[in-house]
């Protein structure tokens, strides 16, 4: 932006700026605010008949009784579980695979990375129904015999929740796109240095790419830890159930227990909104650099 | 990008010319690259290739999970052209993606735009405007699903404030599917709009200067020089975008259940409610392939009218 602007006509432009953004801003947090104020409130106060905006008493107690229903405790620890995996191992496959893409040219690489490319068009209801038979029927695991049969293989095991969302090829394409960049002297002077191509992907040209460590990390454990769908499908038993299917006990046929559920929703989303916090600085750093500039 | 594509490509080629020692080099290379993206090809093998092929497989038999699958031919596609409710699903998710994405783009790009500034408070902003995103789509609907409330819900409240009789939104027939699209809009602008934000920041500011000294507007420049230059973005928000709108599940699931009267009824939860509810797996599996083939044929389409980027090519 040219610094050389004339205050008077700049200042007012600046105020409605700031207007603008607050609106859209407050627009963006109001069901997040809604949400907090809810989630102590009486239930006098929610059946109020024109709805207050605060409450008139602060039940802080809604949180206690809420953790109380079900055991949260163990959802938001089995959804941290799964989504710190999926975590890992994404950053740890993909960023490698990602890197043999975009530097290390062999026979085949390229059929691979279009193979990759292919795959994000997959939609995920296509590849959700024979993904719940693989795992149905999982030979050897769960009481299936060698040919899958006879037991419930992975249904309602770690297993299920952890090892088909390990690699997503979303990640193995945002990882080629940022090892792409990278100028090519650093890695023969490695090479030069004796260093093995493990050694030059590990300690040269992955910490340049920290900003895209981040956003991959972040955009993996925050769709992991808001997956639905999947984990309703291949759990049963309250001892594997996710933090997002464990809302729903607040949520029956005839009754919503809507003080709990807004304070379950809470805790929730709390912590993705830390992350964000934390990580946005590189997400968009790391968003900047993945070619889609 | 391109360039140093070219220079590791050179860097790659020739091995008969190049010294023993070097040839060594090249060869442990290129086994260092198969093994570093085995694991993930293996993994996509036996999650995507595999599930790609059983879903056609099984788009061709009846299959209830219990018992075996039977071979029926073409009968699920049969079936498919005379459910109408399934014909409703395409119609609506199409209606949905027709008004959520556009908008939701528009809308992002205007916020990039007045974020890509100096300003006090900008992170404070972008949060904000990316808290939809971070937070669960089924946390967010139950949410919207009070403010939806025809008695004690926001958005009546709002317009009671204003004089206004609001409608029972979400069991209107007429009112349910605008209700679910402005949560699909409301909820998709962060993501676009951080992607907007990552593409203005590294535009070449002398391009900038430059129409400056020439005496181009601001309007101008916008116009002729921030739109062209942001295609590639563009095209990336675009293509992502439909795919995720034509896969949306989770909104529909909590907020209407596909009512009232099929009326926000979605592809993906007809997959769902085939597959989960009847049982019908092979049908599920057909019904997730016309999924499939009109993403294909839409990214497709928008490659050919868009030219692409280099990025997906």
């Amino acid at each position: 932006m040219p610094p050389v602007e004339t205050s008077a006509r700049f200042r007012t432009g600046r105020i409605a700026l700031y207007l603008t953004l607050t609106a859209i801003s407050l627009v963006m947090i109001v069901p997040f605010v809604w949400m907090l104020l809810t989630s102590v409130k009486t239930p006098g106060d929610i059946a109020a008949v024109p709805p207050r905006l605060f409450p008139t008493e602060w039940a802080f107690g809604n949180y206690v009784d809420a953790l109380r229903a079900a055991p949260f405790a163990t959802y938001a620890r089995n959804s941290f579980v799964i989504a710190a995996s999926h975590t890992v191992l994404n950053v740890l496959i993909a960023s490698m695979a990602g890197y043999a893409l975009a530097r290390l040219r062999f026979r085949g690489s390229s059929l691979i990375f279009l193979g990759f490319v292919g795959a994000l068009m997959i939609p995920t209801y296509t590849k959700i129904l024979p993904e719940f038979l693989i795992v149905r029927f999982m030979p050897l695991f769960g009481g299936n015999d060698i040919t899958g049969q006879g037991g419930t293989g992975w249904l309602d095991t770690w297993w299920a929740l952890i090892i088909p969302g390990a690699v997503s090829p979303f990640s193995v394409f945002l990882f080629r796109q940022f090892y792409l960049d990278l100028p090519v002297e650093l890695e023969e002077a490695a090479r030069l240095d004796g260093l093995s191509e493990l050694g030059i992907y590990a300690r040269i040209m992955t910490p340049l790419v920290k900003p895209a460590f981040i956003t991959v990390a972040l955009l993996t454990f925050e769709g992991s830890w808001n997956n639905f769908l999947w984990p309703l499908l291949v759990t049963k038993s309250d001892s594997l159930r996710v933090i997002q299917v464990g809302l729903s006990v607040f949520r029956t046929e005839n009754d919503t227990q809507w003080a709990f559920l807004m304070a379950g929703t809470t805790l929730a989303t709390v912590p993705m909104v830390v992350l964000f916090l934390i990580g946005q600085r590189y997400f968009v750093q790391g968003f900047a650099t993945a070619g889609i500039k | 990008m391109v360039s140093t594509r070219d220079r590791v490509r050179a860097a790659a080629s020739g091995p008969s010319a190049a010294p023993p020692r070097r040839r060594g080099l090249l060869r442990a290379r290129r086994r260092a690259g198969l093994l570093m993206v085995a694991p993930a090809v293996l993994h996509a093998l036996i999650w995507i290739g595999i599930p790609l092929v059983a879903a056609i497989v099984l788009s061709f038999t009846s299959y209830d999970v219990l018992t075996p699958p039977r071979f029926i031919g073409l009968e699920n596609f049969r079936d498919l052209l005379s459910d109408n409710v399934f014909r409703r699903a395409v119609l609506n998710t199409s209606i949905y993606t027709f008004f959520t994405v556009p908008v939701a783009m528009g809308i992002a790009l205007l916020i990039a735009l007045m974020l890509n500034t100096q300003l006090a408070g900008r992170a404070i902003f972008r949060t904000a405007i990316f808290i939809p995103q971070v937070t669960a789509t089924i946390a967010v609907a139950l949410v919207w699903l009070w403010i939806y409330d025809p008695r004690s819900g926001l958005a009546n409240a709002i317009l009671s404030f204003l004089g206004l009789d609001g409608p029972a939104w979400l069991s209107s027939t007429d009112w349910a599917m605008p209700a679910v699209i402005v949560v699909g809009i409301w909820q998709g602008i962060g993501l676009k709009m951080l992607i907007y934000l990552a593409a203005l920041q590294s535009l070449p500011t002398e391009l900038y200067e430059a129409a400056s000294v020439d005496g181009a507007s601001k309007f101008r420049q916008f116009f002729s020089l921030t739109l062209p230059l942001l295609r590639p973005a563009t095209f990336f928000v675009f293509v992502t975008s439909v795919i995720g709108a034509f896969q949306s599940f989770d909104q529909v699931y909590i907020l209407t259940d596909g009512g009232p009267a099929n009326s926000t009824t979605m592809m993906t939860y007809e997959i769902y409610k085939s597959a989960f509810r009847e049982f019908r797996m092979g049908y599920a599996c057909a019904q997730s392939l016309v999924l499939f083939a009109l993403l294909l044929f839409l990214t497709l389409l928008n490659r050919r009218i868009t030219g692409g980027d280099r990025a997906t090519r």
